[in-house]
């Protein structure tokens, strides 16, 4: 059984059919890529994986069970965490506190500790604390834990969205587009940041991005989407050669960035 | 004791001169009429403030008011129809507005912006016209009459309060409003504040964390709501007669001017509002002979402030605090230097 089952995954906005009958199995522990030209339908399926649009038709399965009406915070509960487009941060928060943010599901709410945890209790939870620095020391901006983090430069911020999507200890992490403005040397940080992620933790990782020649070596299997519709599937190496995916995708050289 | 810095203690010190001055104020001031005014500020204080709480999670609230009235209506109604006593019906009429406003915020709470200001001003609106046609319920437009004073109770030590002189409401509005200040308070400082704080940051985020959005804005709504409903059951008994008229306490205008008393003292902090109220209605009371153009004055003002103080009254002396201690630290550094 794979850890998430899409079956026939469609959705319409009005007259604008977004996704058409996608299907896709992503087994654990795999890093698989959705990519795509601007349009084709990626950020969608995602926000559907993700919980954020219901689809119109078509069901997702998380091991198993059906979470297709499930409402984010539901998924969240249930393992699947997300990296956002642009840098989606709460941004008068400093470092720690997007963490300590991210540690919802970890935390305590019982009435007690909300009426009588004192001055601040969140902030001052040493377990909480000792977590979200140990998350950061590990992602390497555990430096900047109190910097606001509407002040980090881009490339940490990307890195700090990372932190807050793994506070939760996530089985199935979805990431939108999460090398996006990014220098060369930063790039590489990320992808072997990701890379160790499923060695050392097991996470899955569902990663969209247009720029295929960076998550070619990353991911173990691609799947192509053109208009809204899967066009092709399979390891980088097949993709490359796909003549489908060159024609919808890749077009001339000068394309590929 | 000794390990409390230096603004700790000027804010304990504070704190400490300002209970004092309030508890002492009635014997001080000895004029119904002013002690009366610091009975209505009060409220005021307590609505906005009420008030603010809804802005932490994002959304203003144009139709707090509506809520007072629910609260105001519904404690004079328990009390003359029901023959609830004071304590029960001030409780109850709380709950109530808080449950209204917890099914009011299931679908309003949805939207945001200015689509969620419109409906809760409609429906305040909705509230007070209501009020103002059940003739059969309160009065139509002659409003409900006669709401009774609280019963007078008898502290072992003080002797018997009245509650039915000016004084003696004081003196309950004080710890009623106190109290729910301090609940209000430790709510936003808790752990329920600060994902409050994260909803209103990024909503987005905060429900992929796993944060259930919808209901942490119920629950603040509810809260805030129900605190209204509490300003609006004191009213009731103070005023001893209710009406829901165009140019009562419950028209639309009372609305623009608690969230004119948040800005003007600082939306940023809890006691901006706390500020803002009472330093606005305490000018609106001696400018009494301008009595037509407070509008005005009120809107201008608060356009002056939102142009050259957006953090309000707060927010510049934290300015002038921040200044300060730049200009200390200059004189330092000449010092150190010369």
């Amino acid at each position: 059984m794979a850890l998430l089952e899409i079956r026939s995954l469609t959705k319409l906005f009005g007259g604008l059919t977004a996704i058409f009958e996608l299907d896709l199995d992503v087994h654990k522990r795999e890093i698989v890529g959705l990519i795509g030209p601007n349009g084709a339908g990626k950020s969608t399926a995602l926000n559907m994986i993700g919980g954020v649009y219901l689809p119109t038709n078509g069901q997702i399965l998380l091991r198993g069970e059906d979470i297709t009406s499930l409402s984010s915070h539901h998924r969240a509960a249930r393992g699947i965490a997300r990296v956002f487009q642009d840098n989606l941060l709460f941004s008068t928060f400093s470092v720690l506190e997007n963490v300590l943010a991210g540690l919802h599901l970890r935390t305590n709410m019982g009435l007690r500790d909300i009426l009588f945890g004192g001055h601040r209790a969140h902030h001052h939870d040493q377990v909480l604390i000792n977590k979200s620095l140990s998350i950061l020391e590990s992602l390497g901006i555990a430096s900047e834990k109190d910097e606001l983090a509407m002040n980090l430069p881009h490339g940490k911020q990307r890195i700090l969205s990372l932190a807050i999507a793994l506070a939760p200890g996530p089985r199935l992490l979805l990431l939108d587009e999460p090398i996006t403005g990014m220098n060369a040397k930063e790039v590489e940080t990320m992808l072997a940041m990701i890379r160790a992620l499923r060695d050392e933790k097991g996470i899955t990782c569902i990663i969209i991005e247009h720029n295929l020649r960076a998550v070619m070596g990353l991911c173990d299997r691609i799947a192509v989407l053109n208009f809204g519709k899967k066009i092709a599937e399979g390891t980088s190496s097949e993709i490359v050669e796909n003549p489908a995916v060159m024609e919808a995708y890749l077009g001339t050289e000068e394309n590929v960035t | 004791m000794l390990n409390m810095n230096r603004s700790m203690l000027i804010k304990i010190f504070g704190f400490t001169g300002l209970a004092a001055l309030f508890i002492a104020a009635p014997p001080i001031v000895s004029n119904i009429y002013w002690i009366s005014v610091l009975i209505l500020t009060q409220i005021y204080i307590l609505m906005a403030a009420s008030m603010r709480t809804i802005l932490l999670i994002g959304h203003i609230s144009l139709g707090h008011i509506g809520f007072m009235l629910l609260g105001a209506y519904g404690s004079a109604l328990l009390v003359m129809k029901a023959g609830f006593p004071f304590c029960m019906a001030l409780i109850v009429a709380g709950f109530l507005s808080g449950l209204v406003g917890l099914a009011l915020g299931y679908p309003f709470l949805r939207v945001r912006g200015i689509y969620f200001a419109i409906l809760t001003l409609l429906t305040s609106e909705s509230f007070r016209l209501v009020a103002f046609n059940w003739r059969g319920m309160t009065g139509g437009a002659m409003g409900l009459m006669g709401i009774p004073s609280p019963d007078a109770i008898s502290i072992p030590g003080l002797g018997v309060i009245d509650f039915s002189t000016t004084e003696g409401y004081y003196y309950l509005t004080l710890v009623v409003i106190c109290l729910s200040l301090m609940v209000l308070y430790r709510l936003e400082r808790s752990r329920l504040g600060f994902k409050w704080r994260a909803i209103r940051e990024a909503e987005k985020l905060a429900q992929a964390v796993g944060v259930n959005v919808m209901w942490y804005k119920l629950v603040c709504f509810a809260v805030a709501c129900f605190f209204a409903g509490i300003a609006g059951a004191l009213f009731a008994h103070f005023q001893r007669g209710l009406s829901a008229d165009a140019s009562s306490i419950f028209s639309v205008l009372t609305s623009i001017y608690l969230l004119v008393y948040i800005v003007v003292g600082g939306e940023n902090k809890f006691a901006g509002p706390i500020i803002g109220a009472f330093v606005l209605s305490m000018t609106s009371e001696f400018a009494r002979p301008l009595e037509e153009f407070q509008p005005m004055m009120i809107g201008g003002l608060a356009i002056v402030v939102v142009m050259l103080m957006p953090g309000g009254i707060l927010g510049f002396l934290g300015q002038i605090r921040f200044w300060w201690s730049k200009v200390l630290k200059q004189e330092t550094r000449q010092g150190i230097k010369g």
